[in-house]
């Protein structure tokens, strides 16, 4: 059976925690990754270093304002790299800033969620993200490549 | 508050496909308006607020097209590329929904800006399951571009 | 004229009071005419520096190395004219009034001088009249100097605002994020303790979880209704022709849940067509309307929804049944963040009708409300007529009865 490889990138390990423990709680298997800062994104992407063993994101949960290299500057780099772009990456971010989702947008993010500040609406918004794009979308995944 | 009513652009030529899908939107109550494409050429004249959609304006884009790939006239990909490629249309999420089992359009779909990639299933029921998840992920879940702020944004990213 | 001379004396006089001699620079060839000239200022009351040159290089040297009140040009010189040196003054950036004093001068060229931007003109047989011809120059060049600076100030200004604008436009970005995120760790995960520990604390600590938990949402809402409030006005607030039937009918659609739960009774009369940002009307009606479902007494609701035109406006009027407020009160309900009611009697946070308000006076209207203490209210906004008319919104008549 497939099993998505999720990778978390968030510099706030409260919502690190909380995103994983929500995405623990159904019974669908998958592999739950995170990093904390836009560098150390890419290079868990691209198999740099200690990331050289690990698998490519069926999907990418990306915060906006980051350490070292922002949100906004990880989901270009993704989208203009030609083996990376592929990849769905949902902004999964507290700022419901209208500039903030256009430029997502435009950037070129799947989709944008903002991280409810409410505990049954965050699992709710985690449990939908999970359930859309395992279980409804169709994933480029990289043996259909 | 928000006001903006939710807005789908559905785009399909097939008559059986489209009254499933109106179904089962219809069914879910995911959304209040939804405007039927039947071609590709007419689905761009309603995003490019010409010809069929002179009415419309770039100000108030829909909040989400869903868009089969085997058109009339314009095919989905390209309707996709043309979406995608200006910066009046790109920020609407596109979500492709086909019966297509090629690994090429999938694949294409994604290289092109795709949102999502939906497989039409092929049981009824799953269907029904499918499309209301991703109502209510697209227009529940997912925060749409801000109605009227497309171009101004646009022009502020730069 | 005579106002204007007292003004043009004054110039001279303060230019005296300051000690300062006049200090004017010739263009002339004429030795002679240089003395009639300096005798006739003399003889005007100027206190006089001067000094002479004949050729442009000299010219230009000396409206570089000194400052001068004022440039006196003979318009004929042998390698030159009046006007080249107008030209340099022009090129150099220089504001020394100029005045061409010549012989016989034919019309068209004097005009000409004075369109390029020569002061006056004064023939050299009425000399007598240049004193005067120089005390305006001096006078324009100082409103000229005048405006400037208040041009200058007032660019100043607008880019202030402009500054000021970037800072709140940056503080609303910050209230949406920088502060919902620790409020948003406070509420989760105070929800999530609540969740893990359930049935293993006392109904105390339940209390006081749900206190805080409370308290960190409202704080959410609070930020949420403070980013709306500053947003009326920071938008771009277009305004176009709006049919305000169709405004009225999309707000009580959104409104369809609570007229339903509330039993509400709403009748309306038609109403005009208005200039007016579409979405920002909505929300005036749709904050009305709400409140008075929400403030509704004993009875069921029953709301009228009404325009009239008084003049250059249209007062449009929405009117209940329900609990009324007290006349001392009338005016607090417009003001942010105030509220007249606990939170359990009526939930809300004094945010709706500020934004009502600030969006009626964003259009040019005024809004207030009438009413007595449980005898319900009326709330009354009022927008101006857009011209023209068109003939059939005058008469409004009861059309539609909707319960």
């Amino acid at each position: 059976m497939f099993k998505p490889e999720i990778l978390l990138v968030d510099d706030n390990p409260a919502d690190l925690d909380l995103t994983s423990e929500v995405l623990a709680r159904n019974e669908r298997p998958k592999r739950v990754s995170s990093v904390m800062n836009g560098v150390e994104a890419l290079g868990f992407l691209r198999h740099e270093g200690k990331y050289a063993d690990t698998p490519d994101p069926d999907l990418i949960l990306l915060d906006l304002n980051l350490p070292r290299k922002d949100g906004r500057a990880v989901l270009a780099e993704v989208k203009a790299d030609p083996l990376l772009r592929r990849t769905p990456i949902v902004v999964f971010s507290t700022s419901q800033a209208e500039f903030d989702i256009m430029q997502s947008y435009n950037l070129g993010a799947n989709s944008y969620v903002t991280k409810p500040g409410d505990l049954p609406e965050f699992v709710q918004a985690v449990e939908s993200i999970e359930n859309f794009w395992f279980g409804c979308a169709r994933l480029p995944r990289k043996e259909e490549q | 508050m928000k006001f903006s009513r939710a807005e789908i652009l559905l785009v399909e030529d097939s008559q059986e496909d489209l009254d499933l899908t109106l179904h089962s939107l219809g069914h879910e109550r995911v959304a209040t308006d939804i405007i039927v494409a039947r071609d590709g050429e007419e689905a761009l004249d309603l995003l490019f607020c010409r010809g069929a959609g002179s009415g419309r304006s770039f100000e108030n884009p829909p909040r989400l097209v869903l868009l089969d790939l085997k058109l009339p006239k314009v095919d989905g990909l390209e309707v996709l590329r043309q979406i995608k490629s200006d910066p009046r249309t790109r920020t609407i999420p596109v979500v492709i929904l086909t019966s297509s089992k090629e690994e090429r359009d999938l694949i294409r779909g994604y290289e092109l800006g795709v949102n999502s990639y939906i497989q039409k299933p092929v049981d009824f029921e799953q269907f029904r399951k499918t499309i209301k998840q991703l109502g209510l992920y697209w227009l529940i879940t997912n925060q749409a571009p801000v109605a009227g702020r497309t171009a101004r944004a646009a022009g502020q990213s730069s | 004229m005579i106002a204007g001379e007292l003004i043009v004396e004054a110039e001279a006089q303060k230019l005296h009071a300051k000690g300062e001699k006049l200090s004017v620079l010739m263009v002339e060839d004429s030795v002679a005419d240089t003395e009639l000239i300096r005798r006739e200022l003399e003889h005007g009351g100027f206190d006089l520096s001067s000094e002479v040159v004949q050729t442009a290089e000299e010219f230009a040297r000396q409206v570089h190395s000194n400052s001068f009140h004022v440039v006196l040009a003979d318009f004929n010189l042998p390698q030159w004219n009046g006007m080249e040196a107008l030209e340099l003054l022009r090129r150099e950036g220089l504001d020394i009034p100029l005045i061409l004093v010549s012989g016989a001068l034919p019309d068209i060229t004097a005009v000409d001088c004075i369109k390029q931007g020569a002061a006056d003109y004064v023939l050299k047989d009425r000399l007598a009249r240049l004193p005067s011809a120089i005390r305006s120059a001096l006078q324009e060049k100082q409103l000229r100097e005048e405006r400037k600076r208040a041009e200058h100030e007032l660019a100043q200004k607008v880019e202030e605002l402009a500054r000021s604008n970037r800072e709140l436009e940056h503080f609303a970005y910050v209230a949406s994020h920088d502060l919902q995120e620790p409020l948003r760790m406070v509420a989760t995960y105070t929800q999530l303790l609540a969740e893990r520990y359930r049935g293993k604390l006392d109904a105390q600590a339940e209390k006081y979880i749900h206190y805080a938990v409370d308290g960190a949402k409202r704080m959410q809402t609070l930020i949420q209704d403070l980013l709306a409030f500053s947003r009326v006005g920071r938008q771009d607030t277009t305004f176009a022709p709006v049919d305000c039937n169709l405004i009225l009918h999309q707000a009580l659609e959104s409104l369809q849940l609570a007229i339903r739960e509330s039993g509400a009774v709403l009748t309306y009369a038609r109403l005009p067509e208005v200039m007016a940002n579409s979405s920002q009307l909505l929300q005036v009606f749709s904050n009305l309307l709400a409140n008075a479902i929400k403030f509704r007494g004993s009875d069921k609701p029953n709301i009228h929804i009404s325009a009239e035109r008084q003049a250059g406006e249209f007062a449009f009027s929405v009117r209940d049944n329900g609990i009324g407020i007290a006349s001392e009160n009338a005016q607090d309900v417009f003001v942010i963040f105030r509220r007249l009611h606990t939170r359990t009697e009526y939930p809300g946070n004094g945010i709706g009708l500020a934004i009502c308000r600030k969006i009626v006076e964003q259009h040019g209207g005024k809004i207030w409300v009438t009413s007595r203490e449980g005898r319900g209210s009326t709330f009354t906004f009022t927008l101006p007529v857009t011209e023209p008319v068109p003939a059939a919104q005058e008469k409004f008549k009861q059309e539609y009865v909707q319960a």
